[in-house]
């Protein structure tokens, strides 16, 4: 017996590198995306106020860029839609159709965390329930497509950047849908990539890829980004396609998020709700 | 006692406000924060290294958004460097409660140990994080720039701390 104790008092060490390394595993491994974009909000909640504090010194910086960007982006996409017109409200901009009944709500947030590093990549905005932003919408930057949120809190929301590898978005290339992912391969983090479009499809480097119908996340026609290299191979009949995002997420400060009024309507009509 | 605390909070504050948030380049993401591992003293029970590591990784998890990864890591880089430790003969740096580092064990032996420890550190963090889409090429890149850059910066503090009197 007193060997045995001995022993456990020589080797407690790695007894408890196997008990902490199990830890670290059920952490690592048990969590769900879901449940891991919740542990990273805890914790940014932690550095929030920090993040907070630095970015309102440093949001003034580019505050006229990002205004210009966003006149812009507003002006280009809605300028020839003539089923929209532009209300602007409080803190919050509607677009209406001539019914005047609501479409889309877009609530403009700030980021206050985000990485680019990793290979889940996700970014904290701050707004929030209060604001009405809930699991599963659109988030979109001035320059275009950004993330989906994957969480809210009453004040902060956690965002599935496109850099996430369990992203994936329906393309739309010269008005055809193709419905084949838009994936990001843990790469550059400027690059998406699509691998099923036929080498007889009529599309070139240059080309801009924009969301589609399928999409009830997003209005149609927003910029995803455009298409940098068309990879071949001999035994293929696909391209590699390479997508460079039009949003550039290292310096990512402003969003958009999307609200669709008629979400809880659309939704129920879909013969899964996916 | 009172500076060897403000030092470990300095370097984690670096860690997490400076060298988490590079962003010159993705290929970028040094793990400072890992000298004080390396350079913990030697006359330290196993025991509490190993709980010291897990919780300096816990840290820098909840600061990184990264569930368990860095305290994985931050334990096993403990283990490595008791395997890497007791192949060298620092029966005189424990009986004096030295810490570890360039001035108490020589610059070549250390920066043999340290340049393994961060090697194996970031290989295995970016390794672990991009389990479900592995990229070498990405990983390997970045293990080497961000490797490059922590030695650099190891090398740079150790020699600092000379002139203070080399207390870490």
């Amino acid at each position: 017996m007193q060997r045995l104790i001995a022993f456990i008092e020589h080797n407690m060490h790695i007894l408890l590198f196997i008990v902490l390394q199990g830890m670290c595993g059920v952490l690592l491994f048990s969590l769900n995306p879901y449940q891991q974009a919740s542990f990273t909000h805890s914790a940014a909640f932690m550095t929030d106020k920090s993040n907070e504090l630095s970015s309102t010194v440093t949001g003034y910086f580019n505050l006229q860029e990002q205004n210009n960007l966003l006149q812009a982006q507003v002006a280009n996409q809605f300028k020839n839609d003539a089923r929209s017109s532009l209300y602007f409200m409080n803190d919050t901009i509607t677009l209406r159709d001539t019914s005047r009944r609501k479409l889309y709500d877009v609530v403009p947030a700030e980021v206050v965390f985000n990485t680019i590093s990793k290979a889940s990549n996700v970014f904290i905005i701050n707004k929030g329930a209060k604001n009405g932003i809930q699991k599963n919408m659109g988030v979109i930057s001035s320059q275009g497509l950004a993330g989906i949120v994957i969480q809210s809190n009453a004040n902060y929301s956690s965002v599935m950047s496109l850099l996430h590898i369990n992203m994936n978005v329906i393309p739309t290339i010269n008005n055809f849908e193709y419905y084949t992912g838009l994936k990001w391969d843990n790469g550059h983090p400027q690059t998406l990539k699509i691998t099923g479009l036929n080498k007889l499809e009529e599309i070139k480097v240059g080309d801009k890829v924009y969301t589609g119908k399928s999409s009830l996340l997003f209005p149609e026609g927003i910029l995803i980004g455009e298409i940098s290299q068309l990879e071949t191979s001999q035994s293929s009949q696909y391209f590699t396609t390479h997508v460079k995002t039009a949003t550039n997420f290292r310096n990512l400060d402003y969003v958009y998020v999307i609200i669709n009024k008629d979400i809880d309507q659309l939704l129920p009509l879909l013969p899964d709700n996916d | 006692m009172i500076r060897l605390i403000f030092y470990w909070i300095a370097i984690l504050f670096l860690q997490l406000v400076v060298f988490n948030h590079l962003g010159f380049t993705s290929h970028l993401a040094p793990q400072v924060f890992i000298i004080l591992l390396i350079t913990l003293p030697l006359h330290i029970s196993k025991s509490y290294q190993m709980l010291l590591g897990f919780l300096v990784g816990l840290v820098a998890d909840l600061f990184i958004g990264t569930p368990g990864i860095h305290a994985s890591a931050c334990m096993w880089l403990i283990m490595l460097r008791f395997f890497l430790l007791g192949a060298q003969d620092l029966k005189e740096q424990i009986a004096n409660h030295l810490p570890y580092n360039i001035h108490s064990v020589g610059l070549s032996t250390f920066a043999a140990t340290a340049t393994s420890l961060v090697l194996f550190y970031h290989l295995y963090v970016f390794w672990l994080e991009s389990i479900g889409a592995i990229n070498w090429i990405f990983i390997l890149l970045t293990t080497l720039l961000s490797s490059l850059f922590t030695l650099i910066v190891i090398g740079v503090v150790q020699l600092l701390s000379e002139k203070s009197s080399g207390e870490f």
